[in-house]
């Protein structure tokens, strides 16, 4: 085993950066990843982490009940701000389970190697922030006993949803996006479900990991159609993934409120979700790198990557603020102009700035090869680009909704304290879920990462002359 | 990486077919273009329907460099292996973006001779409007942005823009082939990143500029990732063909696989395809839903009278056949079907085009019709049917072609003495070796 | 490989060719046999002979997918392509009746307790037939029929879940998923005698022969 610390993150264009470190053969490779689930307790960070988490949960089942039997009316939504936090949280939560299918699809289309040390990280966040995002619509609703309306089932009414209308485009890509995303996680788990039953201590472990590990074998014919399956999943999540946010971007897009009729909308939503999704892996993989020693699997080259790319996306966004702005004032339509001047000087001019500075000017910083390798500055950044991306939301959908063409309805959007400790309640379900899956799942895809590793290649030990 | 460990035995050089192709394409380049002008003035005198055919074709070509700028930078910024056999052929067409403003020159003096009125309505300043008019108004407002002063400059900027990223970009990697000297790799790869930023606002500003501004009224925020979209299309097909085209002429035969084929054919179905349909059924899909008759006007235009046909043939033509075909792997593999696909999009791109930049229906005519109905019912038989339907004149054809040939002639003489692969590019062993999993 | 290995592997050897000398009727109660590799190119160049060898009841279980190691089995390409060709298409069609049906139609299909039929109305002045917005849910549909008949048909393919498989009872298979990899010829195979195919595996360069049972 290697013992000298090799820096992975020099640019030699040579020859290609290792993606693990430290591990020469396969079997240190399963032992340290799968020691994350098999040591006998989690690190102490665990359990502090969980009690608090699963503390806010609690809170949030309570506020929901609270919201049930008193009505929506305990949140600040009043007219003319029908849409408040719920639908802000919403579009946050959405846009952060962006990265997980991102990293997963759009970046194994693409062959970008690096992806296997944090893919399987990203899925889960994908899932737990869909729950947290698909919680919010099902208990908005007001009367939540007809939530069923949202599907085309017939009812008393023999009316049938309305398919004109974004809003319900919302329910089939939302459910579609979540059945996808947990297929590709759960497949991608099996054949490391398998490496934790086959080295289970326990009879009951055994049963459960193998009761999900399907009897996997690592048949070479078996993988062979896992593998096609799995590209072919990835070619149809990476339109989903585009598709998803698109269509709650056209939620806004399809009304003329100004503000929120904007072509470029699609595209920018995309590119803000996979923006926000990156910087919340980058917010969980810098502590569970250190807490549970998986620093030789999330190299300081893939945190880099990482924050190469908040910074693609960070001024793919900058360019659909500049882009929205110019056009709103060459439109010369004067409510367009008026309600992006508004954004920027007006009542919410706090929270325009807050977006811009967090989502635009905060990235920036990673021009510089220190920023991006220092741990502490993008852990700071990723914190503040979820700021910025949740401030985005709110800006979009308050500002627009509370002053629009008809000033003697203008107002000013308050949250209640129910929705300010449901939302961090949100964050105790998704947080709550994450530590879960970090305790009982594989964290680390395992088959993958050894497969990229220099000795899968079966031609080396030939003297790579085929 | 399982390698090759030296270069394939093969031609890699134009040799003498370069001056054979740069002097015969730009010969009939120019001569196709001059002819187009002859023609236009023989066909009586209507020199605003020329300028907007020359504007089409012009629009043609300069997609597909920005389209092949574009992906040369991404190749650096991603450090890509794949594509380093290919990547010399796309800096053919991105050393033309150091001339092609010498194109626009035209264009430029239409508008300080101030005979673009037809072609750019904006040029005609608010003073000459109506007094009072809606018109007046809206122009007199735009006035900050919609000068010739300030866009001969923009776009004198953005030409000084492509030049330098041309020029650098070409350049270095050229220079590379007798240094060898593996950190000018490094140095274009420290340098893609300010260069994708100045490229996304460049390309961008050009399409509002010049073509959005067609319509001085009309605005969409989508415009310039529209036109990326399609020029990403334009170049994919452009790439394909030439690789193609030099492998039948023998050279490269041994460097450019199967391989290499199938992931052009991949960038070009996910961006020239894929991501366009969804930038196209965005921007549409918005407007149409809101309904909001500024912006509709513009959709408007384009399903009255013949100009229907024109958006149906696009959108079937350039998403759901090459879609259809262009799906599996297997064409996108097999040479005469991917070549076929690509001849297609070749020109679907120019209708494209085509159909961004000509049709043109005065304002006022929506003014005068009470409903939608009425205006395409009447339109086929109302005084404006003979003057604005769409009537493919035979100058187009012929613009197109010239633009092409000089396309293509710039390309060759940029490559006249160049090898065709970049011979000392520190991933080319990886490109040679490469395989789809 | 290590000597050791080889000795282990001789070893295992006789004790396999002495069971076979001694009865015909334990052979019915045999699997196969199961040979463990090191390395990805071991197993690559072991499985390159074996079905040059003609044998069709036979496996390689490895940790990971090894590159070229189904092309050099003389696997053939799998349908599901086509399966997942055929869901995305169905999923299409049915996301364009389902509109068409609920908001452009007025058809009844059942009138019992619960009516089923058509509602064809107005919204926003849409017509009703509102073709630019049907594409998203076509496409989700899509999608979404295409993503899981590619998981099911893929499972279904393999013969997945069985929970049992004979391999499973060999000691020193766990390490399939960890750090083996094995080559596994079915006793049921034409090709297949005891002594001459663990010969084989040997000299192919198993550090271990075995005996399945079934």
């Amino acid at each position: 085993m290697t013992t000298l610390p090799i820096d992975n993150t020099l640019d030699d264009p040579t020859k290609r950066s290792p993606l693990v470190l430290g591990h020469d053969d396969f079997a240190s490779v399963t032992n340290t990843i799968c020691n994350v689930n098999e040591r006998r307790r989690p690190p102490r960070a665990w359990y502090i982490c969980f009690a608090i988490s699963s503390t806010f949960l609690g809170i949030l089942g309570i506020l929901i009940g609270y919201l049930f039997w008193t009505g929506v009316g305990v949140w600040g939504n009043q007219n003319p701000a029908m849409w408040g936090f719920p639908i802000v949280n919403f579009v946050f939560w959405v846009g952060i389970g962006h990265a997980g299918t991102l990293i997963s699809a759009i970046l194994f289309l693409f062959r970008q190697k690096w992806r296997t040390a944090i893919n399987r990280f990203a899925e889960a966040m994908t899932i737990f922030a869909v729950i947290c995002a698909g919680m919010y619509p099902g208990i908005h609703v007001g009367r939540v006993w007809v939530t069923y309306w949202l599907f085309p089932i017939p009812n008393q009414m023999e009316m049938w949803p309305q398919f004109r209308s974004p809003l319900l485009w919302d329910v089939f890509a939302v459910g579609t996006y979540f059945t996808v995303s947990l297929l590709f996680w759960y497949v991608g788990m099996v054949p490391d479900l398998a490496t934790l039953r086959d080295r289970a201590t326990t009879k009951f472990k055994a049963i459960a990991y193998g009761i999900f590990a399907l009897g996997w074998r690592g048949s070479m014919r078996h993988w062979h159609r896992y593998e096609r399956a799995y590209l072919l999943l990835a070619a149809l999540a990476t339109p989903l993934v585009l598709s998803v946010h698109s269509v709650v971007s056209f939620d806004f897009a399809v009304a003329q409120l100004p503000g929120w009729h904007t072509t470029i909308f699609p595209p920018y939503f995309v590119a803000g979700a996979i923006f926000s999704g990156f910087a919340m892996v980058m917010t969980l993989a810098i502590p569970a790198r250190q807490w549970w020693g998986l620093k030789d699997f999330i190299t300081m080259r893939h945190l880099e990557n990482m924050n190469k790319i908040i910074l693609v996306t960070g001024s793919m966004v900058g360019y659909a603020y500049a882009m929205e702005f110019f056009t709103a004032w060459y439109s010369g339509s004067m409510y367009e102009s008026f309600a992006f001047v508004n954004r920027a000087f007006g009542q919410y001019a706090w929270a325009y700035w807050i977006m811009v500075s967090c989502n635009v000017i905060v990235p920036q910083i990673f021009w510089f090869r220190k920023a991006r390798q220092s741990i502490l500055i993008m852990f700071i950044a990723s914190l503040l680009v979820n700021v910025g991306m949740w401030f985005e939301r709110f800006v979009i959908i308050v500002t627009s909704l509370t002053q629009d063409f008809l000033p003697s309805s203008w107002d000013y959007f308050t949250p209640t304290w129910v929705d300010l400790v449901m939302f961090a309640g949100s964050f105790g379900l998704f947080l709550t879920l994450f530590l879960l899956f970090i305790r009982f799942l594989p964290v680390i895809a395992i088959a993958e990462v050894k497969a990229v590793m220099p000795q899968a290649n079966p031609h080396a030990d030939h003297g790579g002359d085929h | 990486m399982a390698a090759a460990s030296a270069l394939p035995n093969e031609n890699r050089y134009l040799g003498e077919l370069g001056p054979k192709l740069y002097m015969r394409l730009g010969g009939l380049g120019i001569l196709l273009i001059a002819g187009s002008y002859g023609l236009s003035k023989l066909m009586g005198d209507d020199s605003a329907r020329f300028w907007r055919a020359y504007l089409v074709a012009y629009f043609f070509v300069l997609s597909i460099c920005l389209g092949a700028l574009f992906f040369t930078i991404l190749q650096h910024l991603t450090r890509a292996g794949w594509s380093v056999v290919v990547r010399r052929i796309s800096e053919g067409l991105v050393a033309n973006l150091k001339w092609i403003w010498i194109g626009f020159i035209p264009i430029i003096v239409l508008v300080w001779t101030g005979n673009a009125h037809e072609l750019y309505h904006w040029t005609v300043g608010a003073d000459a409007l109506p007094e009072g008019s809606p018109e007046q108004a809206m122009l007199e407002y735009k006035d900050a942005y919609l000068n010739p002063m300030f866009w001969t400059l923009r776009a004198a900027a953005y030409f000084v823009i492509w030049f330098v990223l041309a020029r650098f970009f070409v350049g270095n990697s050229i220079a590379q082939d007798t240094t060898g000297d593996a950190k000018t790799t490094t140095r274009m790869q420290t340098i893609a990143a300010p260069a994708m930023l100045l490229y996304a606002f460049t390309q961008s500003y050009a399409a509002i500029d010049w073509i959005m501004t067609l319509e001085y009224a009309w605005f969409s925020t989508m415009f310039g990732v529209y036109f990326f979209a399609a020029s990403c299309c334009g170049f994919g097909a452009t790439l394909i063909l030439m690789v193609s085209f030099l492998q039948k002429t023998g050279r490269v035969t041994q460097s450019i696989t199967t391989e290499h084929h199938q992931e052009m054919g991949k960038f070009l179905f996910a961006f020239g395809i894929i991501f366009w349909a969804y930038i196209g059924y965005s921007q549409y899909m918005l407007i149409w839903y809101a309904n909001i008759p500024e912006e509709t006007t513009w959709f408007m235009i384009r399903q009255l009278g013949s100009w229907k046909w024109l958006s149906y043939l696009i959108i079937f033509g350039h998403f759901f056949v090459p879609f259809i075909v262009l799906l599996s792997k297997h064409p996108k593999r097999f040479k005469i079907m991917l070549v076929s696909a690509c001849l297609w999009l070749f020109a679907i791109h120019y209708v494209d085009m085509y159909w961004l930049t000509m049709p043109s229906i005065p304002m006022e005519m929506f003014a005068e019709a009470t409903s939608y109905e009425a205006l395409s019912i009447d339109f086929p038989v109302s005084q404006y049917a003979a003057e604005y339907d769409l009537s493919f004149q035979f100058f187009d054809l012929t613009l197109w072609l010239g633009f092409a040939c000089l396309m293509f002639g710039g390309a060759a003489f940029a490559l006249r003495n160049q090898a065709l692969i970049p011979e000392h590019d520190p991933r080319l062993y990886e490109s040679l070796a490469y395989e789809n999993i | 490989m290590n000597d050791s290995g080889t000795t282990m592997a001789k070893e295992t050897m006789q004790a396999i060719g002495d069971k076979s000398k001694n009865s015909e009727s334990s052979e019915v109660k045999m699997f196969g046999l199961l040979a463990e590799f090191e390395t990805p190119g071991a197993i690559l160049s072991a499985a390159k002979k074996v079905n040059e060898a003609g044998y069709k009841w036979w496996d390689c279980c490895v940790p990971f997918p090894v590159h070229g190691l189904d092309k050099a089995m003389g696997v053939r390409p799998t349908i599901l392509p086509w399966i997942v060709l055929g869901a995305g298409i169905t999923g299409a069609i049915l996301g364009a009746l389902l509109q068409w049906y609920t908001n452009a139609a007025t058809l009844e299909l059942w009138s019992g307790p619960i009516t089923v039929t058509g509602y064809a109305f107005l919204v926003s002045g849409k017509p009703f037939a509102s073709i630019p917005t049907w594409i998203p849910v076509m496409f989700e549909l899509t999608i979404l029929l295409a993503a899981i008949s590619c998981v099911v048909f893929m499972f279904v393919l393999n013969k997945l879940p069985q929970f049992y498989h004979p391999c499973f009872n060999v000691k020193r298979f766990a390490r399939v998923t960890d750090d083996r990899f094995f080559i596994v010829i079915e006793a049921r195979d034409p090709n297949f005698y005891q002594e001459k195919t663990a010969e084989m595996l040997t000299s192919l360069g198993a550090t271990a022969v075995e005996e399945v049972p079934a």
